[in-house]
């Protein structure tokens, strides 16, 4: 059976992604466990401009969302893709460019960033070869991607195939005009918008990173692996279907709320607002419609530790879902705007959403891919702890910090006088800095346990299949 | 593979399947799920219709509550002067000693400017006035161009820029040594290098400093260039100077002035008073 499915399928990229994707998740969160020390303990900045905090937080941003984040989709639609169309994937060749490309990009940014080449936007700090570099390899991922679904065997394209395709085609679009910049050296570019427009179209192209690539990308990994590793169907294909297009059509109008009271006209960060808030029930469509796949099926999650990843993972998108929104409105904003609030947000959907069901998916492939169980399940269920534990350390502490900043600076005595100066807040937030970076270790430490356990699985199976007669007569 | 045959009777699917076993039932989504997703369009129109919101050809719909960002500003920053207003109105008018005289003008000063002080001072100086290697104390009575509270408003708006000549053209490294190790010691005036050498000029016959030229007090031990080794750090000053162009190693120390635009001349009073209630105005 495992011997026919390799041959049907290309198993070989996907099983690359997926080692690829679980180191990246390790090196990524050390970075960021650094920078959060940083932050707490400003001499770990070590006086040197490669490793100072400023560098090394692009880096950070880009290892875990493109680095980890990236390989994950990669590994988790490639997979499905095949699967649910019945087909292998539409070019091998294809799909090895979209591999040591996206790996060569990331080797890049390792490099630019340290080293300051920045262009200086957020979550798109790549230089404007690399930029190029990255439509090219996204337009090859999604042409590979649309064309096996094109040859598909199935009459039907499966759920979680429109999730990766919004993600596709909004990605492509969203990154191209984002990044159009005139070039001025090798490693030099300023962007073709100023002013406040540079700065809608920023967070345009910043919450619709999260919207279709950290959300309905990630979604797309959902809905193929929950009813899979639960053997449950999808609760409601209606919810699917409502849901998915309230999200593609919502999440573009949003980015405005990224910039409530600054020079953006009100009317845009009104529009902003209120679709974020009419997004929170299409959000919930998905987290529940996942989670209702598990109805009669609930035992599962006592033993089956991969299916506890998946399932907190919507808990958290639930939750994250809930409090952006909740964020975007104005009175909100103004309180949580600038502080660590954001930072705390961010985190329980990265930690808690994408990170967490990215890992189930892991570990789903890599039992399948190698044919066999975990090596250790123990381990499985201590890196869900660690990850659970540190995610909620992590925002928890960035709750109270974000909110106590809010409130230090916006306080006013009788006199009409600031309570506290700037550095009175910032000193304030040092327990909260050092609690973050904590937080941020344990979650760290599950990923490493996560990368011992996938290693130690695939050299099990691989010393299996070497000596297993039965693999050698097939 | 196909999906035409349903491989799972008596189930409410679509009749799809996908990978052997993914289906979607039929179900619909739950009654709360339906009665939100409606609510939240509804809300969109609501809200829209209370806030500035859709783009219009050459402006755009301007909400009926009215409201717009600079206006809320506008009205917060209206009750925040309002409440400022009865001291601001006589601070305006008002000279800094006369407001170090009056105690209830001076204790709200000591509360208004303790942002400004923070925020505009207490990166060299520290946020209590305790001072910062190289950075004078404030909370102490050792002044370099004196500690009434008018000339700290003085250096405030003005700033300092004092100069001490590099002597390492006339003072041999042997006399140097002489010299900062009197200073150190507390006794510079017995020691004949300081009549011989002209330090005597700036720095008074008692060695107490002028405050007109801001030359340092070299009798109190209180150092403008504090250093573990306070000998050497001492002798650098004697050979390299103060602010001295000359020298490339020579002290740099500047008190940037803050009148004209930075502040406004009741910030420069309110900051006046506070750093002489820091404790040692005179």
């Amino acid at each position: 059976m495992q011997a026919s499915l390799d041959q049907k399928y290309n198993f070989d990229i996907v099983k690359w992604f997926t080692v690829a994707s679980v180191i990246y998740l390790v090196v990524g969160t050390l970075v960021g466990v650094l920078i959060a020390s940083q932050l707490a303990w400003p001499v770990l900045n070590f006086d040197t401009a490669e490793l100072s905090f400023g560098r090394l937080r692009p880096l950070h941003t880009n290892a875990v969302i493109f680095a980890f984040g990236g390989c994950a989709l990669m590994a988790t639609s490639f997979y499905s893709v095949q699967r649910t169309c019945g087909v292998r994937l539409w070019s091998d060749k294809l799909a090895w460019f979209v591999f040591i490309g996206w790996n060569l990009i990331i080797v890049s940014a390792v490099i630019t960033l340290p080293l300051g080449l920045t262009s200086g936007k957020e979550y798109a700090e790549l230089e404007w070869p690399i930029d190029i570099a990255i439509a090219v390899v996204w337009l090859a991922y999604g042409l590979n991607f649309i064309m096996t679904i094109a040859t598909r065997k199935t009459s039907h394209i499966y759920v979680s195939n429109w999730f990766f395709l919004s993600m596709i085609i909004m990605i492509t679009y969203l990154h191209v005009v984002n990044s159009l910049a005139i070039p001025v050296s090798a490693f030099k570019s300023y962007s073709v918008f100023s002013g406040v427009q540079d700065a809608m179209i920023q967070w345009w192209w910043g919450h619709n990173a999260v919207g279709f690539y950290l959300t309905a990308g990630f979604l797309g990994i959902m809905y193929y692996f929950v009813p899979k590793q639960a053997g449950r169907p999808i609760f409601s294909y209606r919810l699917s279907v409502i849901h998915f297009w309230a999200l593609t059509f919502g999440y573009v109008w949003l980015g405005a709320h990224h910039l409530q009271y600054t020079a953006l006209p009100d009317w845009t960060g009104s529009l902003g607002a209120a679709v974020s808030l009419a997004m929170i029930i299409p959000s919930w469509g998905g987290a529940v419609n996942g989670m209702m796949t598990l109805s009669g099926a609930w035992d599962k999650l006592r033993t089956d530790y991969v299916l506890r990843f998946l399932i907190v993972s919507l808990a958290f998108y639930a939750m994250s879902t809930f409090e952006g929104p909740v964020m975007s409105a104005k009175s909100v904003n103004a309180l949580s705007h600038y502080t660590d609030w954001t930072i705390g947000h961010v985190h329980s959907g990265a930690l808690g959403w994408v990170a967490m069901v990215a890992a189930g998916a892991l570990y789903h492939l890599v039992m399948k891919l190698w044919n066999t169980e975990m090596f250790s399940a123990k381990l499985v269920n201590l890196h869900f702890w660690l990850a659970t534990v540190g995610a909620v350390i992590y925002i928890i502490a960035m709750w109270v910090s974000g909110i106590m900043q809010g409130l230090m600076w916006r306080d006013y005595d009788e006199f009409g006088t600031l309570t506290y100066t700037f550095a009175e807040s910032v000193a304030a937030m040092h327990p909260y800095y050092a609690m973050r970076a904590v937080g941020g270790l344990i979650y760290w430490l599950g990923g490493a346990v996560m990368l011992y356990n996938v290693i130690m699985t695939i050299r099990q199976a691989s010393s299996a299949t070497n000596t297993s007669p039965a693999t050698a007569a097939a | 593979m196909s999906d035409d045959k349903n491989p799972f009777p008596g189930e409410n699917n679509t009749g799809h399947v996908w990978d052997d076993n993914l289906r979607e039932l039929l179900n619909d989504p739950p009654t709360w799920w339906r009665i939100g997703f409606h609510a939240s369009w509804i809300f969109v129109l609501v809200y829209t219709l209370l806030y500035p919101s859709w783009p219009l050809i050459n402006t755009h719909f301007k909400g009926i509550m009215g409201w717009t960002s600079l206006g809320e500003y506008k009205q917060d920053l209206k009750a925040i002067e309002e409440v400022r207003a009865p001291y601001e109105t006589k601070l305006a008018s008002m000279t800094a000693a006369e407001i170090l005289a009056d105690e209830s003008l001076s204790s709200y000063v000591v509360r208004s400017a303790k942002v400004l002080f923070g925020d505009n001072c207490s990166a060299c100086h520290g946020a209590g006035g305790q001072g910062n290697p190289s950075y004078p104390v404030l909370a102490d009575d050792d002044w370099l161009y004196g500690g009434s509270v008018t000339d700290i408003q003085t250096t405030i708006t003005m700033g300092r820029k004092g100069m001490m000549p590099a002597h390492k053209a006339m003072v041999s490294e042997a006399e140097a040594d002489k010299l900062s190790a009197s200073i150190v010691a507390g006794n510079v005036v017995t020691e004949p290098l300081y009549m011989e050498k002209g330090c005597v000029g700036c720095h008074g016959v008692d060695g107490k400093g002028m405050a007109p030229l801001g030359s340092a007090n070299l009798t109190d031990g209180i150092y403008r260039f504090a250093a573990a080794d306070q000998t050497y750090s001492v002798k650098h000053t004697i050979m390299h100077g103060v602010n001295d162009a000359s020298d490339t190693n020579t002290r740099d120390a500047v008190m940037p002035a803050f009148g004209g635009t930075k502040l406004s001349e009741t910030d420069i009073k309110k900051l006046a008073v506070y750093v002489h209630k820091l404790g040692g105005g005179q």
